[in-house]
């Protein structure tokens, strides 16, 4: 439980950083709130040379409204998403995700900046950020990218963000009325990963029925994906349970199916049937 | 823990084969292979360098080809060992020829993983598995795209989209004339 030996630095500005990830590249790791790097340096699993620490960056820990958009900063702690009164009002999706994850002190010291960039194949935050079609901010020293999150997530641990980039920003539309969304999730009991996680976002037409639907699952593939599969089901038909659970089967269509202790392929297919339907029918129910 | 998968490479069946047994090949194809030497008759050893994402172990191991059957089958069969921990195990893999310069290799295998790394990253590991084992095969598909003698391309994708833009562009040119 000792890391191998690393370089700490701990600029006080975002280019500072940039610098140096433009200068040391694969070498480098950029260290946010801590929470999954530490646990897999100590175990020796990632040996960076050196760690770039922008904890002291305070200026990237923020939600704003801004442009039709929830901005949020990079190092905002899921604490602060999930503690937010103004965004339960407009963007109650966050602060449930931010909710559903991990325990107390990885949610006051973990930041979702931090958590999406190593993108975990289960954690919480990329079923959210999917489903809400948000866009991500990124900066290098050359300049600034947005990505869509439907591109952010690449494979296991991996996503669009190359060796010289930080991702600085989570860009969320603001939902449009008559919308509703909901997180449902199954966690691992020792881990608090969630084995399955799906979140929903469902807006109704005038007439109550799906005008249209989005569908983030995590957990389930090696990389969070969007189920367009349910989100195509839901278009346009009523939002009964029969037509919900029927959306719902094609919760895992298409993907390659995780198998672990936890849970066996065919198992979590049925898993993220269930959580899938039930993410929908929560999300359509608060639709007031 | 099993380990299964089809996957289709644009090449002749005869050119996957030879690059599934040349090292050299091999090593270039591997992800994070950093050293592949051969022991003796189709048995190396190796070190590998593998992970996903930031997370990464360097293993030190040997592998042997069993049941050779050009250019059909052959049974690999590996174990090594590293400070993440040890894995052991042996898979077949089945090249079937589907048309012209199309070949499909199959692979079943069966492997222990233990260590460190099955007790803390156990529901990983197949995912990850299955990551390294596409980038093998997408690797090993631009070497047998390759002919024989000729040196392999250093992006193999990008590369392989290029030939086949410039020899689109040289049938069109052809077309107009």
């Amino acid at each position: 439980m000792i890391p191998a030996q690393f370089d700490y630095v701990a600029p006080v500005t975002l280019d500072e950083a940039l610098s140096l990830l433009a200068e040391h590249q694969d070498e480098a790791k950029i260290l946010a709130g801590g929470h999954s790097l530490i646990p897999a340096m100590k175990l020796r699993f990632a040996q960076p040379a050196l760690l770039v620490d922008i904890g002291r960056l305070k200026d990237l820990a923020y939600i704003r409204e801004e442009g039709g958009q929830v901005r949020v900063g990079a190092m905002t702690t899921h604490y602060q998403l999930e503690s937010s009164a103004r965004l339960r009002e407009i963007c109650p999706l966050l602060p449930e995700c931010a909710a559903a994850i991990g325990d107390v002190q990885v949610r006051n010291k973990g930041t979702i900046g931090g958590s999406l960039a190593h993108s975990d194949p289960a954690a919480d935050w990329p079923a959210a950020i999917l489903a809400l079609d948000a866009e991500m901010i990124v900066v290098s020293a050359v300049g600034e990218r947005a990505i869509p999150a439907s591109d952010f997530f690449v494979d296991m641990l991996t996503t669009a963000l190359a060796p010289n980039e930080i991702l600085r920003e989570i860009r969320v539309p603001l939902p449009p009325p008559r919308t509703g969304h909901a997180y449902a999730k199954l966690p691992h009991p020792a881990s608090g990963f969630a084995v399955v996680g799906v979140a929903a976002s469902v807006t109704r037409g005038a007439d109550g029925t799906c005008e249209s639907a989005s569908v983030g699952v995590t957990g389930v593939s090696v990389k969070a994906y969007r189920a367009r599969g349910v989100e195509l089901a839901l278009k346009g038909g009523a939002l009964g349970q029969q037509e919900i659970a029927g959306a719902a089967t094609h919760a895992a269509d298409g993907v390659d199916l995780n198998e672990d202790l936890a849970a066996s392929a065919d198992y979590r297919r049925h898993l993220a049937e269930v959580y899938a339907r039930r993410a929908i029918e929560r999300a359509a129910s608060r639709v007031s | 823990m099993k380990i299964e998968g089809t996957h289709e490479l644009r090449a002749a069946r005869e050119r996957v084969w030879q690059s599934l047994v040349d090292p050299s090949v091999l090593q270039r194809c591997i992800p994070g292979c950093e050293r592949l030497e051969q022991t003796g008759e189709n048995s190396y050893s190796t070190i590998l360098r593998a992970g996903v994402g930031s997370i990464k172990g360097v293993f030190q191991g040997n592998v042997r080809l069993e049941d050779l059957r050009p250019p059909a089958h052959y049974r690999l069969v590996v174990d090594g060992k590293g400070q993440p921990g040890f894995l052991k195990g042996a898979g077949e893999l089945e090249l079937e020829e589907m048309g012209e310069g199309l070949t499909v290799i199959k692979y079943a295998g069966d492997v222990q993983v233990g260590g460190t790394i099955a007790s803390v990253g156990q529901r990983m590991i197949q995912g990850a598995a299955k990551m390294m084992a596409s980038q093998f095969f997408t690797a090993l598909e631009a070497e047998a795209q390759t002919q024989a003698g000729e040196p392999p391309p250093q992006h193999g994708f990008f590369r392989t989209a290029l030939r086949w833009l410039s020899g689109l562009l040289r049938r069109i040119m052809r077309g107009s004339k």
